[in-house]
């Protein structure tokens, strides 16, 4: 945390009473002898928890053994037991393979032969480099699971050329903290691996229900970029010629063929996704050493270092939030909310509306991967009882989590733009907004139109 | 001390080499199984990898843990930090240090569980479905990797009330791209300042 980032001396002191409160208030009722829902107390505990900074994982931790030690007769060694179980599924596994493929694909040069492609090929439209970044975030989120790490890809090498090329520092940095977030749509995807274990839904599936919205999204994306490079007159590079184009995709033919491997491969069964994932990291890391070259092998265990301490942090969360879940479940929480919402009348519409601003206020303030493992469980059972398809659901919970990357103060990609572009987070925000209401209208196509997302899947035969 | 920040820092790679590396050789050996070379074929078929998918998953869950601990000492644990951070210093260093110890107390329960557990599959002969392996040994990763994360968020807070520092993990920064740039597009943007958002 840098110094920067602390508050000024003489700032109010009122919320610093805030977390302290939250956390005591549900004990201090209960000893005053009133009544207060399990629900209640898990939740403001959770709450009081999570704003005091400790990390998200320990927080949720926190919150089930509190609850379990002073208020339930759920014996604790069942719930114990869920820690140790938690993450001993084959489908979780996945997540670490796909970090790793990303890192060796990140450090590869497989990004700067994918943006050489794009430029070759959409280069000399409006928008230039722009536009050719969208092309290559949507090429890099192919073989890449995570919206950072497309930002980072993607980002360190065509921002620097942009603002070389005559580009506002703004414009670029708008279109690559928007377009990086295509990284958790186009599979493969981590977040889409953290639904899929919270609620049971197939991997396979939501990958491949991922790429028809992927493509559009891309595509609106795109068009606001070529729109409003179109207004202001930016440069344009020179029309590649075929043969410049043929051997751009010769070049980037080695990281273009691992779309091919993951999806094909997954969607015909060859391997199941973690084998695919496995494949990926293992490919990605002989294309980085043997065939490019980029990358030399005393280089690798530090990266194989830096994807196990992210997977662990994550694989962390994720124990922790199975707990959690079981918790909620043995409490019947999610059925209670469930019935209750079904009470209210709340059609479809209306839930999917209060959904996306719930998942959206959320997104102020915690990142993606907790997001989705501690709110698809709860609004998983509703989705599914008012007839959402689960895969739909899914899809649309992603899109969101994109819109919640890219704005400020929790956004993943922003920060990691700010690092990259050297902007302040305040500067960006504003630099990102043509794109960030481009994403909001799309995540109303997406939450209101299902065929998009369905469309492929059935047929291909994946889902009824 | 340093031994066992080289150590950490090598358990944990190897596991995940290690990991891929089965998975990998399992799918290779799978369909090299099906191709009909003449006695290459029923030497591979004799070879029996069922166990891989097993194995894979213990050698993360080992990872996880150890991991997790690894995480603590360079602060790549998420919180959500929206509101500390525009706390008072004086306020905010009680917050941190609330978090710090409270993940101190939460690890050291849950590898006092993780230890009774295991103590007590030791006494049975419960053992992995695919590998054989006693089960007690599979759990013996909760109690030590747990007590390691404990003994980490104390170091860490032993530090930050010395040095008022907080070890932080810089998602905008990638070990790599600066050199492969530095031919590609000279810049001088390619060195990501410290980002907030991320912290221990």
């Amino acid at each position: 945390m840098s110094a920067a980032a602390v508050g000024s001396p003489d700032a109010p002191r009122w919320p610093a009473l805030v977390p302290a409160l939250l956390v005591v208030a549900p004990f201090a009722l209960r000893l005053a002898g009133v009544t207060v829902p399990n629900t209640a107390i898990i939740f403001t505990l959770l709450i009081g928890l999570m704003l005091t900074g400790m990390p998200v994982s320990i927080s949720l931790g926190l919150t089930v053994l509190t609850y379990l030690f002073t208020m339930t007769t759920v014996p604790i060694e069942s719930v114990a037991l869920k820690l140790f179980t938690g993450i001993e599924k084959f489908e979780i596994m996945a997540i670490p393979f796909f970090i790793l493929a990303g890192n060796f694909l990140t450090h590869g040069g497989v990004a700067r032969r994918m943006i050489r492609f794009a430029s070759s090929m959409v280069g000399h439209w409006y928008g230039g480099l722009g536009l050719s970044g969208v092309l290559a975030c949507a090429l890099f989120a192919a073989v890449s699971g995570s919206s950072p790490a497309t930002v980072v890809a993607i980002g360190s090498i065509i921002l620097p050329a942009m603002v070389k090329q005559g580009f506002p520092a703004r414009f670029g940095a708008g279109v690559i903290t928007t377009s990086g977030a295509l990284g958790i749509l186009i599979p493969p995807s981590i977040v889409m691996v953290m639904y899929a274990v919270a609620t049971n839904t197939s991997v396979g599936q939501l990958f491949i229900a991922g790429i028809v919205p992927g493509i559009a999204l891309a595509t609106m994306l795109g068009l606001t970029t070529w729109w409003l490079a179109r207004k202001h007159g930016y440069p344009r590079q020179p029309r590649a010629t075929g043969a410049q184009r043929l051997r751009a995709f010769r070049e980037s033919a080695w990281g273009l063929l691992l779309i091919v491997v993951v999806i094909g491969g997954i969607y015909t069964g060859i391997f199941t996704p973690t084998e695919a994932a496995a494949m990926s990291a293992v490919y990605a890391f002989l294309v980085a050493v043997f065939v490019y070259r980029d990358m030399p092998l005393s280089r690798v265990p530090k990266i194989l270092l830096d994807s196990a301490a992210m997977s662990a942090m994550l694989l962390y969360i994720i124990t922790n939030a199975v707990m959690f879940s079981y918790l909620m479940t043995s409490e019947n929480i999610p059925q209670s909310m469930a019935a209750w919402m079904l009470d209210q009348g709340l059609g479809v519409i209306a839930f999917l509306l209060v959904v996306n601003v719930l998942l959206l206020l959320a997104g102020n303030v915690m990142e993606a991967s907790s997001i989705v493992l501690i709110f698809a469980p709860i609004l998983f059972p509703v989705a599914v009882k008012l007839g959402i398809d689960p895969v739909h659901f899914g899809i649309m919970m992603v899109v969101n989590m994109e819109v919640g990357m890219c704005h400020p103060p929790v956004g993943l990609n922003l920060y990691v733009a700010s690092g990259v572009t050297k902007m302040g987070i305040t500067e960006l925000t504003i630099a990102v907004w043509p794109w960030l209401l481009t994403m909001l209208v799309f995540l109303v196509i997406v939450t209101y139109w299902p065929p998009l997302t369905l469309w492929l899947p059935r047929i291909l035969g994946m889902t009824s | 001390m340093k031994i066992l920040d080289r150590l950490e820092e090598w358990l944990i790679t190897v596991l995940m080499a290690v990991a891929t590396l089965i998975i990998f050789v399992a799918v290779v050996h799978r369909y090299a199984a099906g191709v009909a070379i003449p006695g290459v074929q029923d030497a591979l078929l004799k070879i029996d990898l069922s166990w891989a998918q097993e194995l894979c998953i213990y050698l993360f869950v080992w990872m996880a843990k150890f991991g997790a601990a690894y995480g603590v000492r360079t602060g790549i644990h998420v919180g959500v930090d929206v509101l500390v951070n525009r706390l008072r210093p004086s306020d905010r260093r009680f917050y941190v240090l609330f978090g710090l110890l409270a993940g101190a107390v939460f690890t050291g329960i849950v590898g006092t569980l993780g230890a009774t557990f295991t103590w007590d599959v030791a006494h049975t002969s419960s053992v992995s479905p695919d590998l054989e392996i006693p089960k007690w040994i599979v759990y013996l990763c909760i109690p030590l990797g747990s007590y390691l994360m404990c003994f980490r968020f104390l170091q860490v807070a032993w530090a930050f009330v010395r040095t008022g520092d907080l070890p932080h993990h810089d998602v905008g920064h990638v070990e790599g791209i600066d050199d492969v740039d530095a031919a590609d597009a000279a810049s001088p943007a390619l060195h990501p300042a410290a980002v907030p958002g991320t912290r221990a």
